[in-house]
């Protein structure tokens, strides 16, 4: 019995403490440096910060360039496919062109429609965003835990916590970490986001919660409320963080909402350099 | 003679090169598009093999520092992903220790502890200590599809020992 107990004990301090030629650390050291790090990084230090801030700048460009392969393959292939899809593309996007041109006029009567309205009810005209930052996409690493990507911009061109991310005008999500160089942006569909939303011709107003899902589902909604197909979600803008009226999804049928802008496949988005009135996280 | 000896080296150096591009770079074992709850964690099963298999080619240094890199680009508080490779790197040399000779069954069997004890505690340091939150499905089918497909690498690692490494266990 105690030749068996001194087998454990030996074995056990032999893998903590072993130490060789290849293993120059002891598994024990090197357990209680993690510890360390691990908590001078989530008590958020100034100087762990700055540290941290730098890594993640080195390290996001380190990713990209890593990650060219896997980007230049998809791309060749792609456009291999594309090639011999011309001519069909060629005739699908005239017929796209044509109901554009007629959504163009429509959308001039409307936006006339709308300044007018706006001029009777009194209310400011709601000047265009015009402070907004391109970014390119550095790192869209599909985490199963967290949803996010990496952006090329950072509080050098004034990106700060909280502001929102879209792209061709349709939300993408908001900035949680910045770095000099780099940010991250938490995508609508991750477990930690939630938004308020209005959606339908009764302005309900709903939380757009994320689940790790591709799609994100409308919850705290009025009693008994029947969902349906093809209604457009938008930001309804009272946490003081997203503009009001900010396309997101159409809703489905289960509650669930497909995001106009495919999390997976984004290659530039824009920040709105917007200061939230709101502390984020 | 000297080509060969760099050929070895360069084969040698394989696995630590595989664990380092996968915590680097876009590389991900999360195929959600084809099956939305797949993810897999493949630095896991890497270190495992090799530290029960060829520890002398597995440093823990390595380790921790592929770790690191893995929470920078992940999002995750530093050292957290350090935290759980040297858990299964504890777990693994406690097995080499106390086993002589070690077959595909007793292999998947302990990776079973080892992954429990690295995502457990992995789970608990993150959703108690930081602002990240991570679903408990999440982390169930994850560690479920890690030791499911434990088998599968089991063999694709010990063909490329075999072949290009050597046969010869720790």
């Amino acid at each position: 019995m105690s030749v068996s107990r001194d087998d454990f004990s030996i074995a056990f301090r032999s893998a903590l403490l072993q130490r060789g030629a290849s293993h120059k650390f002891s598994i024990l050291s090197l357990i209680i440096l993690a510890i360390v790090i691990f908590f001078l990084d989530v008590y958020g230090f100034t100087a762990v910060k700055t540290a941290r801030s730098f890594i993640n700048d080195v390290v996001y460009r380190v990713t990209y360039l890593a990650s060219a392969p896997t980007r230049v393959f998809p791309s060749v292939n792609s456009g291999i496919s594309s090639h011999f899809n011309l001519k069909k593309e060629n005739e699908e996007l005239r017929k796209v062109i044509e109901r554009y041109k007629a959504l163009d006029l429509n959308l001039e009567y409307v936006s006339n429609e709308n300044k007018n309205l706006k001029k009777v009810l009194d209310t400011e005209v709601a000047e265009n965003v015009t402070n907004i930052v391109l970014a390119k996409v550095l790192v869209d690493r599909n985490s199963p835990f967290l949803k996010s990507i990496i952006i090329n911009k950072g509080s050098k061109e004034g990106i700060i916590k909280g502001m929102p991310v879209t792209q061709n005008k349709y939300l993408v999500g908001r900035i949680v970490e910045t770095n000099y160089l780099s940010s991250r942006v938490l995508l609508l569909n991750d477990l930690n986001s939630r938004i308020p939303v209005t959606f339908d011709e009764k302005s309900t107003q709903a939380i757009l919660t994320g689940g790790g899902t591709r799609k994100p589902t409308l919850a705290y909604l009025p009693e008994d409320y029947e969902f349906k197909d093809d209604i457009t979600v938008f930001a309804s803008g009272k946490d003081g963080i997203f503009n009001a009226g900010t396309p997101i999804g159409k809703t489905q049928n289960n509650g669930e909402v497909e995001l106009f802008v495919d999390p997976n496949q984004l290659s530039f988005v824009t920040v709105n350099l917007i200061k939230p009135t709101k502390e984020i996280f | 003679m000297a080509r060969g000896n760099i050929l070895n080296k360069l084969f040698a150096v394989g696995p630590l090169f595989l664990l380092y591009y996968l915590s680097i770079s876009e590389i991900d074992t999360n195929l959600e598009k084809l099956f939305e709850v797949f993810s897999l964690n493949l630095q896991i099963i890497i270190i495992y093999f090799w530290i029960i298999k060829r520890p002398s080619l597995m440093g823990t240094g390595h380790i921790f520092f592929a770790g690191l890199i893995n929470d920078v680009v992940m999002g995750f508080p530093l050292g957290i992903s350090s935290l759980s490779y040297l858990v299964v790197c504890f777990v693994g040399n406690y097995v080499r220790n106390k086993s002589v000779n070690t077959t595909i069954a007793s292999d998947w069997f302990t990776f079973l502890i080892a992954l429990l004890f690295a995502n457990l505690l992995f789970f608990s340091l993150l959703n108690n200590f930081s602002d990240v939150v991570i679903s408990y499905s999440k982390i169930g089918y994850n560690t479920f599809f890690t030791l499911f497909l434990f088998p599968v690498f089991w063999f694709l690692f010990n063909l490329y020992q075999i072949s290009f490494i050597g046969s010869q266990d720790a």
